[in-house]
């Protein structure tokens, strides 16, 4: 029991940021329910990212809570009630601007990695 | 960040909080659907795949508990929960909430009525304007029992003229007038006041003006000042009253303004004030006058004192008998309020442990619940709930209970205070401008979440460690987590007990010094309740000289001695215990002083022939005044016997000579001792001062003289038949102070009794809790160890065992409390040693005493329990397993 309530910290303090980069972009390409985001960013990161529902739900609805996403519900393909989640105009500009920020630490860090 | 969708989410969450959840559950139920399908896609069977999906999401509850911590309102939205559901847990056991809120109330409300007293009291500045640079000054000088004695005019004049430090130097006398005219007589209370009075204290008339620079000393007009009520009593808030005349005392005075009621200086029922007319002194004395003034802005204390000893030390050059003369400066509040500033104190000090008993209590009950829910603690985990979580619930339920506790201990506060205004408890300065603080308020309510979150934190951290495998698998009989608690719980009431004990050993302390006081031997013989007193004073317009006085109060004795049930009837201008007219120091022919040598300051009373016969004190010697002594007799005396001892020991003090010492009466003849009589008191109960020299009515009468009668019965009924007889001699006569000597005996202990009967109040609730705490202990771990105490019973323990066994338990616990509570006692009692009369602060009574009293109240505590766990049946106990 404790293993797993810890283990989910650490990686919610991991993906931090990361994740709601990660959802953003899953999200940029259309709309989506909430497997249909996890299973999107392990394709998106060829794996590396599997997102647990106990990190990815809660981020789903801080995000729509902050405007970023709106949700809907709506059919899915195996006929089936579920909640699909779609970039706002806000979450478009938000992901531009993260994706920027990211784009400049990712830069530094490899300069400061490649650094002698 | 937008704001708007945030707003309207948070909205949604607290209002449509079924929807949400709806939502909430539908779209779970639909990942997991999903997430099985495509296992069974990957080719898995339906219900492995849905077993597969669930261990992957990892707990449905959980994950709707992470959900629910991201949303926005998630703090208020859990508050409100724990709010209604800590509610919900009080009222299902409305006994531990009873108790607790109760404690707590008592606490804080004792608290907030005594700190309420102090703030108003001692710490609120007086209400003038730059309070802070008002000094008093006084007189003290070698050998005076006074350390802030009274000044003469002449010392305010030298003052005045070397003053340099103060601004408006005043001098003034509290005095009562008769004031008479048109209406009724009545005597008010007031004072006589030099120009400087109200300019220093810089207060405002409501009406017309206060005197002006040069309206005092001699031969200056006689003006008056007065009260708003007394404005509104006599002269119906008429503003023509200005420029109209009064009688005050039979001297005409001009009305000049009108103070407004929030003005009360120098004492809370003044009501007139007037200019101060005198001639210049040509003689230090008599000492009749305070000096008052405002330090000039920069000046300090020290500075201004310097000054006044520079003074003194000029009158010490130009007058050789004056010697070791100081006059003391100190801030005007602390003059007004310094005497009840250590009453006050102790009264704190109790309260604040009152309140530490009953948080202690509170954290005892938490404590006891908190062992009673591991259980549910545990399972809660169990089904996901977050450590922190716990923790906020459970401090949210303290929380809950101090935040009762305080508004119960704010209304306990109000009427407490309402009480003690009531009472107004022997003079105890500036109570009429106390209330409830918004400031003492805010701390109440700091100080209640304050407890609630200290003595909710350290149950809170124990369930919510509660481990969930022992618990779940022990049946809620856990006992690894319990040895904790029951330390922690045993240390609570150990504390509980020695607080107790300490407050228990100051309120006895108190009770033994005020028995003591009232058991002082008052020297009177006739029963107080017989003896009748009033003070009366003739119209100073008829009655203008001491002859017409004396004929009148002759008059009047002749007349009141004709009352049926009146034994006997006397006027004099003091009375026991503490009615002081004259004191004065002495000498004694044969016996001269060295230079600034003095003999003590005694009570010099003076008496018609029958006042030791009225109130009852035995002649021991040579005879009583009578009606030899007229006014042109050779004068004569009759001494107590503590002044005999003192001042005629191995002689014979009849046919001795003293008369009163000081160069005004160097002229004066000696007074001859012609008795002895027993000791009385006429400075106070606790006064050590015994010596007292009594001189003949005729030979020295005062204006206003006290009544004394003696009645065969019970005195108290005869008040109106002896006021028809006063009214019948003279119209005019004010007649105030109507009381029976057991009246005022009462009075004279109204402040050691107000101290005692709070203190005494203060240690029965710390008794209450503390008993309250070790019923708690116990019972609740007879509770636990009901198993076990089967076990023993089984085994063949005799109930008799059982019983030992659990008031051993109790006995412990009292034993250790009493021993370190006795510990602190004895240091800190010590702190009461002023406040007490005839009992020392280590009295070995007090100390055996209380804490037998303790170790009873613990012991029967202790039985109720140990009985219930002797009546155990065995075959139950085992069976509950």
């Amino acid at each position: 029991m404790k293993e797993t309530q810890e283990e989910a910290a650490s990686q919610t303090n991991l993906l931090q940021g990361t994740l709601d980069l990660l959802i953003l972009k899953a999200l940029a390409l259309g709309e989506l329910h909430g497997l249909g985001v996890a299973r999107r960013i392990e394709q998106i990161t060829r794996g590396t990212f599997q997102v647990k529902p106990g990190s990815l739900f809660p981020a789903l609805h801080r995000m729509e809570e902050s405007g970023w996403l709106s949700s809907a519900w709506g059919e899915s393909e195996n006929k089936r009630r579920a909640k699909y989640y779609r970039l706002s105009k806000a979450g478009k500009r938000q992901l531009a601007a993260e994706t920027a920020h990211w784009q400049r630490i990712s830069l530094a860090i490899a300069s400061a990695l490649s650094a002698t | 960040m937008p704001i708007l969708p945030r707003l309207a989410s948070l909205w949604r969450n607290l209002s449509r909080k079924a929807g949400v959840e709806r939502d909430l559950d539908e779209e779970l139920a639909a990942y997991l659907d999903l997430l099985a399908e495509e296992k069974m896609r990957m080719g898995m069977d339906p219900a492995a795949a849905r077993r597969a999906a669930r261990i992957e999401a990892g707990g449905v509850e959980q994950l709707k508990e992470r959900v629910r911590g991201a949303r926005i309102g998630a703090f208020a939205d859990t508050l409100l929960l724990d709010l209604r559901y800590g509610a919900r847990l009080l009222a299902r056991s409305p006994g531990f909430a009873a108790v607790a809120v109760l404690a707590l109330a008592l606490g804080i409300g004792a608290n907030t009525a005594i700190s309420s007293v102090i703030y108003g009291v001692l710490l609120r500045p007086l209400p003038y304007p730059e309070a802070g640079r008002l000094v008093m000054v006084s007189r003290h000088f070698a050998r005076s029992t006074f350390p802030y004695g009274n000044l003469c005019l002449a010392d305010y004049l030298d003052w005045r003229a070397g003053n340099r430090a103060f601004e408006d130097p005043a001098a003034w006398n509290r005095r009562r007038f008769d004031l008479t005219g048109a209406t009724e007589p009545e005597q008010v209370s007031g004072a006589e006041v030099t120009a400087g009075f109200f300019a220093a204290l810089r207060v405002r008339p409501l009406l017309g003006r206060v005197f002006g620079a040069g309206e005092d000393g001699p031969a200056k007009q006689r003006l008056a000042v007065l009260s708003e009520s007394l404005w509104r009593r006599r002269f119906g808030g008429n503003p023509g009253v200005i420029g109209q005349a009064v009688d005050l005392d039979g001297n005409r005075s001009t009305v000049v303004g009108v103070m407004p009621s929030a003005f009360h200086f120098p004492r809370p029922d003044s009501e007139v004030w007037t200019n101060l007319v005198f001639d210049a002194p040509t003689r230090r004395g008599p000492f009749f006058y305070r000096g008052l003034a405002r330090l000039k802005p920069g000046v300090t204390l020290t500075q201004a004192q310097a000054e006044l000893d520079a003074i003194a030390r000029r009158i010490e050059l130009a007058d050789p008998r004056t010697s070791h003369l100081t006059f003391p400066v100190v801030p005007l509040r602390e003059a007004i309020v310094g005497d009840a500033r250590p009453a006050l104190l102790v009264l704190f000090g109790a309260v604040s442990l009152v309140l530490l008993i009953a948080a202690v209590n509170v954290a005892n009950l938490l404590l006891a619940r908190a062992t009673a829910r591991e259980r549910e603690m545990a399972v809660r985990l169990g089904l996901g709930a977050g450590r922190a979580r716990l923790l906020r619930q459970l401090l949210t339920e303290s929380g809950l209970l101090a935040l009762l506790g305080g508004a119960a201990g704010v209304a306990v506060a109000a009427l407490g205070l309402a009480l003690l205004r009531a009472w107004n408890p022997g003079n105890l300065p500036r109570i009429q401008e106390v209330h409830l603080d918004a400031r003492v308020l805010g701390l109440t309510l700091l100080v209640s979440l304050l407890t609630g979150i200290l003595f909710g934190l350290a149950p809170a951290l124990q369930s919510s460690r509660a481990d969930l495998a022992p618990m779940l698998k022990e049946g809620g009989r856990g006992n690894s987590a319990s040895a904790g608690s029951r330390r922690t719980r045993a240390a609570l009431v150990v504390a509980e007990i020695a607080l107790s004990l300490l407050l228990l050993a100051g309120a006895a302390l108190f009770l033994r010094s005020f028995v003591r006081l009232q058991q002082v031997e008052t020297g009177l013989l006739v029963p107080a309740a017989r003896v009748l007193t009033m003070q009366i004073s003739p119209s100073a317009a008829k009655y203008r000289d001491d002859k017409s006085r004396i004929a009148f109060y002759d008059r009047l004795l002749e007349r009141v001695r004709q009352l049926p049930g009146v034994a006997a009837a006397a006027v004099s201008d003091s009375l026991p215990p503490d009615r002081e007219g004259d004191a004065d120091t002495y000498v004694i022919a044969g016996r001269p002083l060295a230079p600034g040598e003095l003999n003590p300051i005694v009570s010099a009373p003076t008496v018609s022939a029958d006042y030791f016969r009225t109130l009852g004190i035995p002649l021991l010697k040579g005879r009583l005044f009578d009606e030899r002594d007229k006014l042109d007799a050779p004068p004569v005396a009759i001494i107590s016997e503590g002044m005999a001892r003192r001042d005629f020991a191995g002689q014979d003090p009849i046919g001795q000579r003293i008369k009163r010492s000081g160069p005004e009466f160097s002229a004066s003849p000696y007074m001859e001792i012609v008795g002895v009589v027993g000791n009385t008191r006429y400075l106070g109960l606790a006064s050590a001062l015994d010596a007292v020299y009594y001189e003949p009515l005729p030979q020295n009468a005062g204006r206003k003289l006290f009544l004394a009668v003696r009645s065969a019965a019970a005195a108290a009924s005869l008040a109106p038949m002896v006021r028809r007889e006063i009214r019948t001699v003279d119209q005019d006569a004010v007649v105030t102070a109507v009381a029976t000597m057991e009246q005022a005996l009462s009075d004279a202990v109204a402040q050691p009794r107000f101290r005692t009967v709070l203190l005494a109040a203060f240690a029965a609730v710390a008794l209450l809790l503390a008993a309250i705490g070790i019923y708690g202990v116990i019972a609740w771990s007879v509770a636990q160890r009901t198993h076990e105490i089967g076990v023993r019973m089984a085994l063949g323990a005799r109930r008799s065992d059982v019983l030992r066994l659990v008031v051993g338990q109790g006995a412990h616990l009292a034993l250790a409390g009493i021993g370190l509570g006795l510990a602190g006692a004895f240091a800190v009692t010590r702190v009461l040693a002023n406040l007490l009369f005839g009992v020392s602060a280590t009295d070995p009574l007090t100390f055996i005493l209380v804490p037998l009293l303790l170790a009873a109240v613990a012991l029967a505590a202790s039985l109720i329990p140990a009985q219930r766990a002797a009546m155990i049946d065995p075959h139950v106990a085992l069976k509950y397993e």
